[in-house]
C-alpha cells in the first residue's frame, strides 16, 4: 500500500452544476418576489413534474438539508429544533429543516439566500417517518393553504392498478387546488412535455451510471452532487441538458481510458446516503487505489416514464422512488444490490449505519450476508450519521475501513 | 381464570387452541393488522408482543439505534418464542415495525406474509383504496387457507369484535366511575384481546366485567392520568405511577382506548371495516395530526385528565415528533405533563425518582 497522494480528478460538470444550484434557489427568489407561488413539497415524487407545467416553483427542504450540512448551518438548526423539544435521535434532514423553517430561516446570511417562505404546502402522508412529521410541523407553523395528499407506502413489486388510481384521483385534486391558487388553467401537453423531459433525464442517468462499469471507472461517488438535477429539476430540460453534458465527459473518459484515480484496482460500493458534511470520505479510499463506483442512493431516482398518461406515470413515480431505497421491501432493495455488486464488478461493500435514517439502514445486516454468503463479497460496516458530524467518529471509521481495506488489497493480490 | 392469569396463560392458551382445531395463527406488529379478517377465515390473529432476556440476539440484525420493542420482539423471535406461527401480515405504520416485518419474514421464513399499506388519512378516495387493499390480502387468505371468503362469515366476526371492543371500553368507563381496577389489569386485558381467539377471550371479558361490576368501588389515587406514547410490555412502570397517587384512567398508546372508541358500523361488512380503521382516532405514525389533536382534548375532557405522562421508547420517531405538539396542546389546556424516555433496560432508578418528583409537584399544586 501507498501512502501517496493522488489527485483525484473532478469531473468538469461540477462548475456547471454550481451554477445550476445557484440559479435553482435564484429562481425561487424571484418567483417570490414576481408574485409567483412556490411551494414546498416532499422529494421523490412526481409532483414536481406537475408544478414545473403549472410554473409553481417547488422547495425540497430534504435538498435542502444536505447544502446546510456542507456549508455547516445543520449545527445551528439542529439546536433550534432542540430548542423547539425535538429530540437529538430523530433524523438529521427532520432536526434540520424543523430547524430551520421554524427559527433559522430569520437569520441574516443564509446559503443561496435562505428559502423562500411556501405560498401553500402539501401535508403528506408518504415517505418515511420524519419525511411526513416534518411537513406536519410545516403545516402548523406556516399559515398557509395546505393540501392533504396521501401516498401509503408499497413494496415496487406490489404496485397494482388500484395503487395508481389512487395517486391519479389525488393528482386531479391537487390539479384543481393549484388552479384555484394560481388562476391558471392546467395544459395537459406541457405535463406531457415535462414527463418527457423526466424519462429522457432518466435514460441519460442511466447511461452515466452505467459508464461506471467500465474499467477504470470514469468517476467516484464523491460526484454524487449531480443528483440535485434529478432531486430538484426532473420535469425541466436544464435536467436533460446538463445530464448529457455530464454522459458526454464521462464517456471521453471512458474512451480514454481515464480513471477517476491512476491505477484503479479496487471497486468498492456505498450503501446509505453519503455523510453531506463530508464528501471527502469518498476519496479515503484512493490510497488502497481504490473507487467507489455504485451506491443505493443513485438507484433511487431512475424510472421509466410515457408521455402518453402523464398522471399515471407521476403517480407511478411517486409511489416507487422512496420504497427503492428504503425498508418497504428488503428483497427488492437485495435484488437491487445483488445486481449492482455484479454489474459493476465490486470487490467490496461499505455500509454506512446510519443513525439518522432507520428506513434505510434496517436490512443492512441481511444485505452484508447475502453478499458474503452468495456473492463472496466482503462488506464493513461503520456508525455514521449523514446529517450530524456528532455521530460520527473519523477514528472508528478509519480502524474499520483500514483494516477492510487491507483484507481487500490481500484477496486482489492473490 | 382472573385477567392477569389468562393474560400468563395467552400463548398456550393459543397453542392449545391450534393443536385442537388445526387452525392457523398469525402474526401482527401493529394494531392496524384488520383481526376481523383473520378471524372471518379461522385464522387466530395474535399480536407479537413482549421483552426478551437476550435483547442482544437482535443485534446480528438490527442496529442498536433501532427502538427497544423492535429489537426485542426481533431477540424474541430469534429465541423461537413464535415459532408456533404460520404467518404474519403487518400493517405499514412506522418505518422500525415496517422494517421489523421484513427482517423477520427473510430470517424466520413464516408459511404467510403480507404487508398491508393502508392510507396515512381519512381523505375522500381512501375508502375505495383500503377495500382494495383488504382485497389483496382477503386474496392471499384464500389461496393460504384453501378458503372460500365469505361475506356472512366477516360479519359475523365484526359483530364479535364489536362486542368485544364494547365490553373493554366499558371496562375504562367503570374505571372511570371508581370500580377499583388496576390499570395493569387494563393492559393485561388489552393484550389478551390482541392475542386470544375472540371467541373465548369475549367469554372470558363477560366474566371479567361481571366480577368487575360485583365489586365494591373503592378508592384509588386521587390524580386522573392520560399516559401518552410509545408501546411499553413492561407494566411495572404503571404500578409505580398508581403507587405514587396516579389513576391512569386513560390511554393514548398503540392498544387500548384508541382502538376502543369507534364501532364498526352495519353494512358491507369490508366497506364497513375500511372505514373503521380510517376513522378510528390516529397513531402517532399516521398523517392526520389535527384529528390526533381533537381525539386527545376530547379524552382529556371526557376522563377529567389532571396530568399526562409521555412515556417514551427510545428512538421512536412518530412519538418524538409528536411530542412537541402535545405538549403544546396541552399546556395550552393548562395540564401538566412530564414525559419518560425507556431505552430497552426497563424502569430503571432515575425514572423512579422523576416520577416521584412529578407527583410530588402534582400534590402540592
Ligand atoms: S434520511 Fe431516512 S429517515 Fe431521514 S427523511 Fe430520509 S428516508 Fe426518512
Ligand atoms: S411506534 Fe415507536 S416504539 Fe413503536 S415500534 Fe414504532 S418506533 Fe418503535
Amino acid at each position: 500500500m501507498t501512502e501517496e497522494k493522488k489527485t483525484t480528478k473532478r469531473l468538469h460538470a461540477n462548475k456547471a452544476l454550481r451554477q445550476i444550484i445557484t440559479d435553482f434557489y435564484a429562481d425561487a427568489h424571484r418567483a417570490k418576489a414576481e408574485g409567483r407561488p412556490v411551494g414546498w413539497i416532499p422529494p421523490m415524487n412526481g409532483l414536481i413534474e406537475l408544478f414545473y407545467a403549472m410554473d409553481i416553483h417547488p422547495i425540497f427542504p430534504e435538498n435542502w438539508a444536505p447544502i446546510c450540512a456542507a456549508i455547516g448551518t445543520n449545527t445551528n438548526n439542529f439546536a433550534y429544533a432542540e430548542k423547539k423539544g425535538y429530540s437529538g435521535d430523530l433524523c438529521g434532514y427532520f432536526r434540520n429543516n424543523v430547524g430551520y423553517a421554524l427559527d433559522g430561516i430569520r437569520e441574516a446570511n443564509q446559503p443561496l439566500d435562505g428559502l423562500p417562505k411556501p405560498d401553500f404546502l402539501i401535508s403528506f402522508g408518504a415517505g418515511c417517518v420524519p419525511t411526513m412529521k416534518t411537513f406536519q410541523v410545516l403545516c402548523d407553523h406556516f399559515r398557509v393553504p395546505v393540501f392533504r395528499a396521501d401516498l401509503p407506502q408499497i413494496a415496487m413489486e406490489d404496485i397494482r392498478e388500484h395503487h395508481i388510481q389512487y395517486g391519479v384521483i389525488q393528482i386531479k385534486r391537487l390539479i384543481k387546488f393549484l388552479e384555484d391558487l394560481t388562476g391558471k388553467r392546467f395544459d395537459i401537453d406541457r405535463l406531457r412535455q415535462a414527463v418527457a423531459y423526466t424519462d429522457a433525464a432518466c435514460r441519460v442517468w442511466d447511461e452515466i451510471m452505467d459508464a461506471r462499469r467500465t474499467i477504470p471507472s470514469p468517476f467516484s461517488a464523491a460526484e454524487i452532487g449531480i443528483m440535485f438535477v434529478m432531486v430538484t429539476r426532473h420535469g425541466t430540460k436544464i435536467a436533460v441538458d446538463f445530464l448529457q453534458d455530464v454522459l458526454k465527459e464521462v464517456r471521453g473518459k471512458v474512451e480514454r481510458g481515464e480513471g477517476v484515480i491512476p491505477n484503479e484496482r479496487i471497486r468498492l460500493f456505498w450503501d446509505n446516503i453519503p455523510l453531506w458534511y463530508n464528501m471527502k470520505l469518498f476519496n479515503y479510499f484512493e490510497k488502497w487505489n481504490a473507487v467507489v463506483v455504485a451506491e443505493t442512493y443513485t438507484s433511487a431516482w431512475t424510472l421509466r416514464m410515457d408521455p402518453d398518461k402523464p398522471l399515471e406515470s407521476i403517480a407511478y413515480k411517486s409511489l416507487v422512488s422512496y420504497p427503492l431505497v428504503s425498508c418497504v421491501s428488503l428483497e427488492k432493495r437485495i435484488e437491487l444490490i445483488r445486481k449492482a455488486v455484479v454489474d459493476y464488478k465490486i470487490d467490496g461493500a461499505i455500509f454506512h449505519s446510519n443513525r439518522s435514517c432507520k428506513p434505510i439502514s434496517m436490512g443492512q445486516m441481511d444485505i452484508m450476508k447475502v453478499l458474503s454468503e452468495e456473492l463472496s463479497v466482503p462488506g464493513v460496516m461503520f456508525d455514521g450519521d449523514h446529517m450530524d458530524g456528532g455521530k460520527f467518529s473519523m477514528a472508528q471509521f478509519q480502524t474499520r475501513i483500514d483494516a477492510f481495506m487491507e483484507i481487500l488489497t490481500e484477496r486482489k493480490r492473490v | 381464570m382472573n385477567i392477569r392469569e389468562l393474560y400468563e396463560r395467552r400463548l398456550d392458551i393459543v397453542k392449545e387452541q391450534k393443536a385442537k382445531d388445526n387452525c392457523p395463527v398469525i402474526g401482527t406488529l401493529c394494531s392496524y393488522a384488520p383481526v376481523e379478517i383473520l378471524n372471518s377465515f379461522d385464522i387466530i390473529p395474535l399480536r407479537i408482543w413482549g421483552e426478551s432476556e437476550n435483547l442482544h440476539k437482535a443485534d446480528a440484525l438490527l442496529q442498536t439505534f433501532i427502538c427497544p420493542p423492535v429489537r426485542h420482539l426481533m431477540a424474541l423471535g430469534l429465541e423461537g418464542h413464535y415459532n408456533f406461527l404460520d404467518g404474519i401480515v403487518h400493517c405499514y405504520t412506522c418505518d422500525a415495525t415496517c422494517g421489523l416485518f421484513n427482517i423477520w419474514v427473510r430470517n424466520l421464513k413464516p408459511g404467510f406474509s403480507h404487508l398491508i399499506s393502508l392510507p396515512y388519512m381519512d381523505i375522500n378516495e381512501a375508502l375505495s383504496y383500503t377495500i382494495a387493499e383488504f382485497g389483496i390480502l382477503i386474496g392471499k387468505l384464500e389461496s393460504f387457507t384453501r378458503k372460500k371468503f365469505s361475506p356472512e362469515s366477516l360479519k359475523r366476526s365484526i359483530t364479535l369484535y364489536n362486542e368485544v371492543r364494547s365490553l373493554m371500553r366499558e371496562v375504562y368507563y367503570l374505571r372511570k366511575g371508581g370500580f377499583r381496577i388496576s390499570y395493569s389489569d387494563i393492559c393485561a386485558m388489552n393484550i389478551c384481546c390482541e392475542t386470544l381467539p375472540a371467541e373465548n377471550f369475549l367469554a372470558e371479558l363477560r366474566k371479567y366485567v361481571k366480577t368487575i361490576k360485583e365489586e365494591k368501588r373503592g378508592s384509588r389515587g386521587k390524580l386522573k392520568i392520560l399516559i401518552s406514547g410509545s408501546i411499553i410490555s413492561d407494566t411495572s412502570l404503571m404500578d409505580f405511577i398508581e403507587e405514587v397517587g396516579g389513576n391512569i384512567v386513560a390511554d393514548d398508546a398503540c392498544i387500548g382506548l384508541r382502538t376502543l372508541r369507534n364501532v364498526i358500523p352495519e353494512g358491507d361488512p369490508l366497506e364497513s371495516l375500511a372505514g373503521y380503521y380510517l376513522a378510528r382516532p390516529q397513531c402517532a405514525s399516521r398523517a392526520d395530526f389535527p384529528s390526533r389533536k381533537t381525539h386527545l382534548l376530547e379524552t382529556l375532557t371526557d376522563f377529567n385528565i389532571d396530568a399526562v405522562v409521555f412515556i417514551h421508547q427510545k428512538f421512536c420517531d412518530p412519538h418524538l415528533s409528536d411530542h412537541p405538539f402535545l405538549k403544546k396542546i396541552f399546556d395550552e389546556a393548562k395540564i401538566p405533563h412530564m414525559q419518560l424516555e425507556l431505552e430497552g433496560d426497563g424502569f430503571t432508578g432515575s425514572v423512579r425518582t422523576r416520577i416521584e418528583s412529578f407527583f410530588e409537584m402534582l400534590e402540592r399544586r
